[in-house]
């Protein structure tokens, strides 16, 4: 140990500066959801088999879509699982935390939404 | 063992004997007889409808063989067989909170698991406690008395290590009664992060409720999914595929890795030596980016499910995990050498908090606890399950049972763990690695036991024909070990305390689901 | 004439190198601490607050003086809010003595046997810090200054008989002669005592291996417990100047004390530098000590003052002595 310790000194320290520097996440990674709303069948499967029950079934355009409640997810990718039409995707996008909960409600927005910046 | 008993071969254990109620303690005696190490590793309580069931699950032998027997449920009472076997203290403590069970004869009954405030007459887990009345009790209720104190009990000055103190992770109250330095006694009251998982798992579906009983524990979240879907798939009949075992043996030795690692680090913060603390952890950093390599995320894996796993293990990764693995042997090099050579930290571990070999088989202690005091107990080599039938590895056990043998066998076993990982990604078998299963699960019961980086984990679930489970009973190993800890502790100094209670790897939200 | 006396001894003992430049250098040499810790233990250490974190002991002590100051109803009020400043203004007038550039702080106030003055200095400033714990109405507190007081008045004595030593090489009690007579570092000439001096010291200073009074897993927060706000700034400061005073004590006694090669210029500034150098070397010395163990138990901890250590100065004393009457004349 005596010798241990006094080597550790002129080594780079283990720990990384987060957030001056951003920590990298591998490729599977289960972060922020991404919808494709044009794959989605409105089954509803996500909803059903969520264990946290945070997908709502919303009204989108007459069609029933799902709004993700991300301050009740859990982050297991069941909903991704579930889907017959593979809508739902992970991205590597992690920091979520926000001073306002609003930010934390994951609306469908069709592709017409989107490009306006809605 | 006269007559009433019916013995049935079903996925509950080796065997199956039914008995009646008044006739369980000749049946533990002759049980004793024939093997006297025999040891409880759970009670479970079943509501079925009039009457309460009751099953003893005894390990002995290595397998488990389940004892049931029925009680009216107006009136409840069995004889306690806790003078037979020390160690079914917690467990009929825990059956007479959530039940409603009377154990007659108990040496000190009392609330466990629930709140000193709980209205009496409302068993949370009776199919018929409203889940509306649980979460809105009166405000009005009398507070139970604890234990009847002796006299010369309450001459002793009584120090507090809890609910909030910095030795303890989580919260749970231990009451230490010194007399000078010397403890006398520890009087625990578990039950603080009670979440009630198991009647929760009861409103979910066998899918959802993977997801629910992973997150019991944030260390050993892959052994609860692990046991759970090995129960499921018990009672369904699935075989999941070579490559889905292999994959989930990688993926429990991982998390076993990581969880010996953060004990011996936690163990070194307790006896005040932080610079192994930090080591230790920083050590333990690429275990955890592999994990988020192999399942997507640091600590709860979610890579489980009934059938097999989620996601494959892609081929470029492999390298990847075989780097880290012989950059962590080489580290535990230089921890064999701290742990044997380094004087502070012997002198504040060796002899401290010993466990004798007799009382570890008493109290059915599981885990490394029992293979630092000699029993060689290890539920991957008694009753394989996923892949370690074909894995060699060695069993660690020490013959002291002190707080120095307890830390070297979670040492030990770190390097066992990097070879049973290497081991099977070289032998790493083709083909699918899930099969589907049917949302709806037949009738029927089954029993099952993973060893997790703390012992024994013990899951029992029984469903009746929907897609919902009618009872899921957890016994984690933490809950069978506390015993020792209050054995443990005794005629040793206040001083000794943190360290002797680290050693056991205590984990409370196991421990109170 | 009178006022230009006055402003002078204002200067040294408030300023420089008295009262302001020992607060200032206190908190300093926390920074180098914590960050030595820090590099031993493979992390980065303080290094947002300033440059490379080196206000970051400014800044928990602001952040502490900004906090809720609350007084247990059940504490001995007077001890438990005056204690902690008391302690630290006699740690400070100790260091008042120690020539740190050349002369003492208050000029002129050394005298034979200020040796022994300030280790009592020291003693009874430790005796309030029990005090001050055993004030608070938490039974914490008591437990962790009960070991406070049995850890410190243990180790004084062998802390005493070792400090003999350099007096007896330097033939005074004077602090200010000890640190003048060195015409070999006395580590040189006595190397035992210097290591047993700074075993000693981790215990005085109640660091690990000796660690037992603070924050410990079995007594909360030890003689700190009930302290917050401001006061628990001072018990804080309290504790780093007394690392200050035990290095200083080192550098004095063992190290030559301010005295080394002067360049150009003058030597106030050169004594100051020399002094500031070798202080530094010893706090990171006994941090690199305290990095290497885990902590005793208080039993332990006990039985290594009486049964080791004591007899250890003493034999340490009697072969100094032996060496400095019959081998030291003939290498001169």
């Amino acid at each position: 140990m005596i010798k241990e310790v006094l080597s550790q000194i002129f080594k780079k320290p283990a720990t990384c500066k987060y957030p001056f520097v951003k920590a990298e996440v591998p490729e599977g990674f289960r972060g922020k959801q991404v919808f494709d709303i044009s794959l989605c069948i409105s089954c509803g499967l996500c909803s059903r088999d969520c264990p946290a029950k945070a997908i709502e079934m919303v009204d989108v355009d007459g069609k029933r879509r799902p709004l993700f409640h991300l301050d009740l997810c859990i982050f297991c990718y069941q909903c991704a699982e579930s889907c017959p039409r593979n809508a739902i995707k992970s991205s590597l996008i992690f920091e979520l935390a926000s001073t306002d909960k609003s930010d934390l409600i994951v609306k469908p927005q069709t592709s017409s939404q989107k490009a306006s910046g809605a | 063992m006269g007559n009433g008993v019916q013995i049935q071969s079903t996925h509950l254990g080796k065997a199956s004997i039914q008995i009646p109620a008044g006739s369980n303690r000749n049946v533990v005696k002759v049980l004793l007889e024939t093997d006297k190490n025999a040891g409880i590793s759970a009670i479970t309580g079943l509501d079925l409808g009039e009457k309460i069931g009751l099953m003893y699950h005894v390990r002995t032998n290595g397998v488990i063989v389940t004892i049931s027997t029925e009680l009216p449920k107006d009136n409840p009472q069995i004889p306690s067989i806790t003078d037979l076997i020390p160690g079914a203290n917690f467990h009929e403590r825990e059956v007479a909170d959530l039940f409603g069970v009377i154990f007659q004869g108990h040496p000190n009954p009392g609330r466990l698991v629930l709140p000193e405030d709980w209205p009496e007459n409302l068993y949370p887990l009776r199919k018929d406690a409203k889940i509306d009345e649980l979460t809105t009790r009166p405000a009005t209720s009398s507070f139970s008395k604890g234990a009847v104190q002796s006299e010369a009990e309450s001459k002793l000055v009584n120090i507090f290590v809890g609910p909030q103190h910095p030795a303890l992770l989580e919260p749970e109250k231990f009451s230490v009664k010194v007399d000078g330095e010397i403890v006398k006694a520890v009087e625990p009251r578990i039950g603080y992060v009670h979440r009630g998982v198991e009647k929760a798992s009861e409103q979910r579906t066998y899918l959802q409720d993977v997801y629910l009983v992973e997150r019991i524990c944030g260390i050993c979240n892959s052994c609860h999914a692990s046991c759970f879907v090995e129960t499921v798939e018990k009672i369904l009949g699935t075989e999941v595929p070579p490559r889905g075992k292999y994959l989930r043996t990688i993926i429990l030795e991982l998390n076993r890795l990581h969880s010996h690692l953060l004990l011996l680090g936690h163990a070194g913060l307790e006896i005040g030596y932080e610079t192994l603390f930090q080591y230790m952890w920083r050590d333990r950093e690429p275990i955890m980016d592999l994990t988020e390599l192999l399942t997507g995320n640091r600590v709860i894996a979610s890579s489980l499910t009934v059938g097999g796993v989620r996601r494959d293990l892609k081929e470029t990764d492999v390298p990847k995990i075989k780097t880290q693995l012989v950059i962590l042997r080489k580290r535990m090099d230089f921890y064999q050498n701290l742990f044997n050579s380094e004087p502070s930290l012997r002198m504040r571990t060796r002899n401290v908090g010993t466990l004798s070999k007799e009382d570890a088989l008493k109290l059915c202690v599981v885990g490394p606890v029992a293979r630092a005091s000699g029993v060689n107990m290890d539920v991957r080599k008694d009753e394989p399950y996923e892949a370690y039938g074909e894995i060699p590895f060695k069993l660690i056990t020490r013959s002291e049972g002190d707080t120095y043998a307890r830390l070297m066998v979670r040492l030990d076993e770190v390097t066992e763990s990097i070879n049973i990982i290497e081991y099977a990604l070289d032998h790493l078998p083709e083909g699918p690695y899930r099969v589907k299963v049917p949302r709806v699960v037949v009738a029927g019961e089954a029993v099952s036991r993973v060893e997790a980086p703390r012992g024994e984990l013990f899951y029992y679930v029984k469903s009746n024909g929907t897609a919902y489970p009618e009872r899921v009973k957890v016994r984690t190993p933490t809950f069978a070990n506390i015993p020792a800890f209050l054995k443990t502790a005794i005629g040793g100094s206040i001083a000794d305390v943190p360290a002797n209670f680290v050693s056991l790897d205590p984990c409370f939200s196991c421990t109170d689901r | 004439m009178e006022m230009a006396l006055d402003l002078e001894l204002i200067f040294r003992v408030l300023v420089f190198p008295g009262f302001t430049f020992i607060l200032f250098f206190t908190l300093f040499c926390d920074w180098v601490e914590r960050k030595v810790e820090a590099r031993m233990q493979n992390r980065v250490g303080p290094a947002v607050a300033g440059p490379a974190g080196i206000l970051q002991p400014l800044a928990d002590f602001v952040k502490l003086l900004t906090k809720e100051d609350i007084v247990p109803r059940d504490a001995k009020k007077l001890v438990f809010k005056f204690a902690p400043i008391i302690s630290f203004s006699f740690m400070v007038f100790a260091l008042c003595f120690l020539p740190i550039d050349g002369a003492s702080a208050i000029p002129g106030a050394g005298f034979a046997g200020d040796l022994v003055f300030i280790m009592a200095l020291v003693t009874v400033a430790n005796f309030l810090l029990f005090l001050s714990g055993w004030a608070s109405a938490n039974p914490y507190s008591a437990i962790g200054s009960a070991r406070v007081l049995t850890q410190f008045l243990g180790y004084d004595i062998p802390l005493f008989l070792l400090a003999l030593t350099p007096a007896f090489l330097a033939k005074s009690l004077s602090i200010a002669a000890i640190a003048a007579n060195q015409y070999l570092p006395f580590i040189l000439l006595a190397p035992w005592a210097f290591v047993l001096f700074i075993i000693t010291l981790q215990a005085e200073l109640e660091k690990d291996p000796f660690d037992i009074p603070h924050a410990e897993s079995e007594v909360v927060g030890g003689l700190e417990t009930e302290y917050c706000g401001g006061k628990l700034a001072f018990l804080h400061l309290t504790r780093d100047v007394q690392i200050v005073f035990g290095a200083a004590l080192v550098v004095e006694l063992f190290l030559g004390g301010p005295y080394g090669p002067v360049f150009f210029g003058l030597p106030v500034f050169w004594y100051s530098l020399w002094f500031i150098i070798k202080l530094l070397a010893v706090v990171v010395i006994t941090e690199y000590v305290t990095c290497l163990f885990a902590r005793l138990r208080i039993d332990q901890v006990l039985t290594a003052n009486w049964k080791i250590l004591l007899p250890l100065s003493v034999l340490s004393l009697t072969l100094t002595v032996a060496m400095a009457t019959w081998i030291y004349p003939l290498m001169v």
